[in-house]
C-alpha cells in the first residue's frame, strides 16, 4: 500500500515532459478521473466524485527529503515546504491563511523522496486553493516571517515524532536496511538539525524541487475536471531542469546491523527488502500479508496482544516504493518479548499456505480494508500522488475502481503465491530494531 | 520560547472583539455556491424512520443504528450500564464467533457510542455485503448474550478503556464539565467508572436491554451507494429488536451560576489542563447557526500561528459543540503545558464579554462564518461521520435533510444573532481543572 515515496511521478513525468507528451502517454486512472501535462509540464490528476462538498487538493513532488547536495541535510525538504505555506506573498494570501479561512486543514508530509503537501477545504474554495497552492509552489516566495514561523512549526512537530514509537522504530530500521541515500535518513530529523538549516538553504532547495516540472497536482472531490486550469503558470526552468527529478540513488545495505538504541517505551522494529512498485503482484501478496497480521481491528497479531498484551501496540506495513519495497513492522509494550514472539508467530503463519476455508474471507476482508481506507476524497488524492510518484499510477489502489490493476492483481492472489512471497521476502532475517528505556541507576532503584 | 507570537495574537483577538471591526483576516474570495451534501430522504419503515444520503458512486455504505438506549436512561447507580449492554451485544457469539469478529470476517466494521441520548452502532461494508452484515446484527439484537461470562469479559475491556480515557485530562475535564451541567444520566461518563463498572451484573444487564431497547426506540441513518436490499435489512433489524416505544426522557441541565464554579481532579499528568463550559443552544433552536459561528471562532482565535494545521494533540486550545445532549453544552479547553492558560482563560473571557456588547463587523462576520461552513463540512466527510450528523441532527430537531439544514442555519447567522447569542450562552461558565499530583494546592 502507499506510504512510500517515490516513482509514478517518474512514469508519469517522464512521459509528460518527455519527447512524446502525448496524451496517450497519460495514464488511465478511470472515467472520473482526467490526467493531463498542464503547460507548465505538470501533471494534473482530477477525480470528480459524489458526496460531501469537499475537495482534497494536493502537490505531490520527488525529491529527496534530505536535499540535493552531497552533504545530507536531514529535514531540509520538510522545512522548505513549510517556509513556503508559511511565507505571506507579496500580493494575495499566504496558503496557509487561505486554508484556514476557509475552514480546511492544510497539512505537508515527507519522505525520504517525496513531498506531499495536502489541504482538504470545501469544495467552493478548491479553485482559490488550487491557484494558491500552485503560485506559492511553482514560484516560491520564502520570507523571514515564513521561515521563523515554519522553524517553530516543524520544531513542534519533530519534538511530537521523537516520541512516537512507530516512527522512531521505522527510522532506525530504514537507517539500517538502506547504508546512503535519503532513505538512510529519517524525513523529519532532530530540533538541532533543524536550527542548522538556514534560509538561504531552504531557497536553494525549493527552488529546486519545487519546480512545476516536478509536480503532480491531485485534486479529488466534488469539483468539475476543469479546475486544473486554475493552476499558476510557474516560472519557466532553466532546460537542464526542464523535467522531473529523477528517483534518488540508495544503496541498501549488505550486511545491515541490528539497531540498538534508547526509548521511552520498550519498543522493537522489524524490516526487510520487499519487492518494486512494478511487482504488483508480490507487492499486493506483501499488502494482504501485513492486513491480514496487522489490520488494526481483525489482524490475527493484533487480536492476540489484545487479548494476553492489551497495552502493546503493533504496526505492520508493506511500503510500496519504487525499487525496492520496504516490509515494516513495528511493535512496543512493556513484555516486549512476548509482544515479538506473537509477531513472529504470525510471521511464521503466513510461510505456509492459509487454508482454503480461511483465504477467500481473508481476500474479502482485505478488500473491504482497501475500500474503507479509500472512502474520502483526501484518500483518494494521496493514493494518486503517491503511486505516481513512486512510478506506477495506474497500479493505485482506487484507480479505476474495482477493475483497476491493484484489484486485479488482488484477484490474482492464491494461498500457495502468497506463502511463496511471504518466504521469498520475509524468509530472510530481518532487519531488527530494539528501542529501551534507559537503565536506571543504582540510586533510582533504591 | 512560544510565548511572545501566542500573546501577541491574543492581543490581536481581543483587539478586534472589542472593537466589533477589522482588522480581521481577509476572507477567502467570496464562494458563488452554497455548500451542500446530497440531499436525505426519509423513509418511513413502519415503526422507525431511515433517513438515507445517497452517494451514486460510493462503494461502501454506512449504516448508524440509534437506539434510545444511552446515559440519560441510567441512574447514577448503573453507571456504565448503556455501555457493558452494547460490549456484550458485540461479543454476542453469532455463527460461532463474537458478532464483532463475525463482521471483521465478512469484510465489515462493527463500532458503538454510548452518547448523552443514544447507544449507536456503525456498521459498515460493500454496500452489496451490507445486508448479511446487518443480518448478522440483527440475530444479535434479537438473542443478546447477557451471560456471566460475557459481561465479566465487556467489563475488562471497558475498564480498559475508562482507564484510558482518565490518563488524557482533556477527556477528563469534558466529563467533569458534563458531571456538573447535567442533573442525571446525561452526564454520567460514557463508559461508566472501573468501581461502577464493579458493581454491575448480568442481571442489571440484561434489565436494562428489556427496558431500554425498544423498537419505537430506534431510529436509523445510512449513507453511500443505498440499494432495497439494505433497506429491507434494516426493515428487518427493526423486527430484531423487541416491540414497545420508550417514554421520553426528560433530560436536564443545572443553571449555571453567576460565580463561575470551578471543579478541581487531579491526575498523573505533566502539565495542567482547564475546561471551560458553557450552556448552548441545541441543535433544532435557531440559536444553533450562530453558536457554531461562535464555537469555530473560540477554537481558532486563540491558538497559536501555524502554517499547516494543527493536530488535536498539538493543539494548545480547542473548542467542541456537545449536541449530543439536550440542552447542549461548548467546551473550550486550554492546555498549560503548551500556552500560558491564564492568559489564555482571560483573553476568553474578554472576547466572550466583548462579543455580547457589541456586534461583529461585516469582514469579520464573513469570515467567521465561512471558516464555521468550511469546518463542519470538513469534518463531516467519512460515511462514519456523515452518518452520525444526520442521524444525530435529526433527533435534535434539524429535519430528515439534518446536515444542510445545519450548513443553512450557519448562512442565515446575522451579527445580531452573533452578540444575542453570545450574551446569552457565553457569560456563565464552569470551569474545570485537571491538575497535576503534584502541583501545589492554589496553583
Amino acid at each position: 500500500m502507499k506510504r512510500g515515496r517515490f516513482s509514478i511521478l517518474a512514469a508519469v513525468l517522464v512521459a509528460v515532459t518527455g519527447s512524446t507528451g502525448s496524451a496517450a502517454a497519460l495514464p488511465n486512472l478511470g472515467s472520473n478521473v482526467s490526467v493531463r501535462q498542464l503547460a507548465t509540464g505538470t501533471t494534473a490528476i482530477v477525480q470528480t466524485l459524489g458526496g460531501p462538498p469537499v475537495a482534497a487538493v494536493e502537490l505531490w513532488y520527488r525529491a529527496p527529503s534530505t536535499g540535493f547536495g552531497t552533504k545530507p541535510v536531514p529535514s531540509l525538504a520538510r522545512l522548505a515546504a513549510q517556509v513556503v505555506a508559511a511565507s505571506k506573498p507579496l500580493v494575495g494570501t499566504a496558503l496557509g491563511e487561505l486554508v484556514k479561512n476557509s475552514g480546511g486543514r492544510l497539512g505537508i508530509s515527507v519522505y525520504g523522496d517525496a513531498i506531499e503537501i495536502a489541504a482538504v477545504v470545501p469544495a467552493n474554495a478548491a479553485r482559490d486553493v488550487v491557484r494558491t497552492m500552485t503560485r506559492a509552489y511553482f514560484a516560491p516566495v520564502m520570507t523571514d516571517t515564513g521561515f521563523k514561523i515554519a522553524q517553530s512549526d516543524v520544531a513542534q512537530e519533530a519534538v511530537f515524532e521523537s516520541f512516537n514509537p512507530a516512527t522512531v522504530a521505522r527510522d532506525a530500521v530504514f537507517s539500517s536496511l538502506f547504508a546512503s541515500g535519503p532513505q538512510h535518513y529519517p524525513a523529519l530529523g532532530s530540533v538541532r538539525d533543524l536550527s542548522a538549516i538556514t534560509l538561504a538553504d531552504a531557497r536553494t532547495f525549493a527552488t529546486r524541487a519545487f519546480r512545476a516540472q516536478n509536480a503532480v497536482l491531485v485534486v479529488s472531490g466534488a469539483v468539475p475536471q476543469s479546475i486544473a486550469a486554475a493552476a499558476a503558470t510557474g516560472r519557466s526552468a532553466e532546460s537542464t531542469l526542464a523535467t522531473a527529478e529523477e528517483h534518488a540513488t540508495r544503496e541498501i545495505a549488505t550486511a545491515p546491523e541490528a539497531v540498538a538504541k534508547t526509548f521511552g517505551e520498550p519498543t522493537g522494529g522489524y524490516g526487510w527488502v520487499g519487492p518494486p512498485i512494478s511487482n504488483e503482484r508480490e507487492a499486493t501478496a506483501l499488502d494482504f500479508i501485513a492486513d491480514y497480521l496487522f489490520n488494526s481491528e481483525s489482524g490475527y497479531v493484533t487480536r492476540a496482544l489484545s487479548e494476553g498484551n492489551p497495552d502493546a501496540f503493533v504496526v505492520g506495513q508493506f511500503i510500496t516504493l519504487h525499487d525496492p519495497g520496504v516490509m515494516f513492522v513495528g511493535f512496543s509494550g512493556k513484555q516486549l518479548d512476548a509482544v515479538r514472539a506473537k509477531v513472529d508467530d504470525g510471521l511464521a503463519l503466513m510461510k505456509k499456505p492459509l487454508p482454503a476455508a480461511t483465504f477467500p474471507r481473508a481476500l474479502a476482508a482485505f478488500e473491504y480494508h482497501l475500500l474503507h481506507d479509500l472512502q474520502t476524497p483526501v484518500e483518494m488524492a494521496d493514493n494518486f500522488g503517491w503511486y505516481a510518484v513512486e512510478g506506477n499510477p495506474e497500479y493505485a489502489p482506487g484507480a479505476s475502481g474495482s477493475s483497476g490493476r491493484y484489484f486485479q492483481a488482488i484477484g490474482s492472489l492464491t494461498p500457495d503465491f502468497v506463502a511463496a512471497v511471504a518466504e521469498k521476502y520475509l524468509g530472510r532475517p530481518p532487519v531488527t530494531a530494539t528501542l529501551l528505556p534507559a537503565p536506571k541507576k543504582a540510586s533510582e532503584t533504591k | 520560547m512560544m510565548r511572545p507570537a501566542r500573546i501577541a495574537q491574543l492581543a490581536f483577538v481581543a483587539a478586534f472583539a472589542l472593537t466589533g471591526a477589522a482588522p480581521a483576516p481577509k476572507p477567502v474570495a467570496s464562494p458563488a455556491e452554497a455548500l451542500r451534501f446530497p440531499r436525505a430522504s426519509l423513509t418511513d419503515l413502519g415503526s422507525m424512520k431511515l433517513q438515507a444520503e445517497s452517494d451514486g458512486d460510493a462503494r461502501l455504505s454506512g449504516v448508524q443504528v440509534f437506539f434510545g438506549a444511552g446515559l440519560d436512561r441510567q441512574t447514577t447507580v448503573q453507571s456504565g450500564v448503556a455501555a457493558l449492554a452494547a460490549e456484550c451485544i458485540a461479543r454476542t457469539p453469532v455463527d460461532g464467533a463474537p458478532l464483532r469478529d463475525a463482521i471483521a470476517a465478512g469484510g465489515g466494521t462493527l463500532a458503538y457510542t454510548i452518547d448523552a441520548r443514544a447507544a449507536r452502532y456503525y456498521l459498515e461494508a460493500r454496500s452489496e455485503d451490507l445486508p448479511a452484515i446487518l443480518g448478522l446484527f440483527a440475530r444479535a439484537l434479537a438473542a443478546p448474550d447477557f451471560s456471566a461470562g460475557t459481561v465479566e469479559a465487556a467489563r475488562r475491556a471497558l475498564s480498559a478503556r475508562v482507564t484510558e480515557i482518565e490518563s488524557d485530562p482533556r477527556s477528563v475535564g469534558v466529563e467533569m464539565f458534563r458531571r456538573s451541567y447535567y442533573t442525571a444520566g446525561a452526564g454520567l461518563p460514557a463508559f461508566g467508572t472501573t468501581a461502577s463498572l464493579a458493581s454491575l451484573g448480568a442481571n442489571d444487564v440484561t434489565a436494562f436491554y428489556g427496558a431500554q431497547y425498544r423498537r419505537g426506540g430506534v431510529s436509523v441513518s445510512a449513507v453511500g451507494r443505498g440499494t432495497p436490499e439494505i433497506t429491507a435489512a434494516i426493515r428487518r433489524l427493526g423486527d430484531a429488536v423487541p416491540a414497545g416505544t420508550l417514554a421520553p426522557v426528560a433530560s436536564k441541565a443545572r443553571p449555571i451560576p453567576e460565580n463561575a464554579p470551578r471543579i478541581v481532579a487531579r491526575r498523573d499528568i505533566g502539565a495542567p489542563l482547564v475546561v471551560v463550559g458553557f450552556a448552548a443552544p441545541s441543535p433544532g433552536s435557531k440559536d444553533f447557526g450562530a453558536m457554531l459561528v461562535l464555537e469555530s471562532l473560540l477554537a481558532n482565535s486563540f491558538e497559536r500561528t501555524s502554517a499547516t494545521t494543527l493536530g488535536s494533540v498539538q493543539r494548545s486550545v480547542g473548542a467542541s459543540y456537545l449536541y449530543d445532549g439536550s440542552p447542549a453544552g461548548v467546551v473550550v479547553y486550554v492546555n498549560g503545558g503548551r500556552v500560558d492558560a491564564t492568559v489564555v482563560i482571560r483573553e476568553l473571557f474578554i472576547v466572550s464579554k466583548s462579543l455580547g456588547t457589541r456586534p461583529l463587523g461585516a469582514d469579520s462576520l464573513r469570515h467567521f462564518k465561512m471558516a464555521a461552513e468550511g469546518a463542519f463540512v470538513t469534518d463531516a466527510i467519512s460515511l462514519s461521520d456523515r452518518s452520525y450528523f444526520l442521524g444525530t441532527l435529526r433527533a435534535q430537531g434539524l429535519g430528515a435533510d439534518a446536515i444542510n439544514a445545519a450548513l443553512a442555519s450557519i448562512e442565515r447567522t446575522t451579527a445580531a444573532d452573533v452578540q444575542r447569542v453570545s450574551k446569552k450562552y457565553l457569560q456563565r461558565y464552569i470551569v474545570a481543572l485537571v491538575l497535576p499530583r503534584t502541583a501545589p494546592v492554589g496553583s
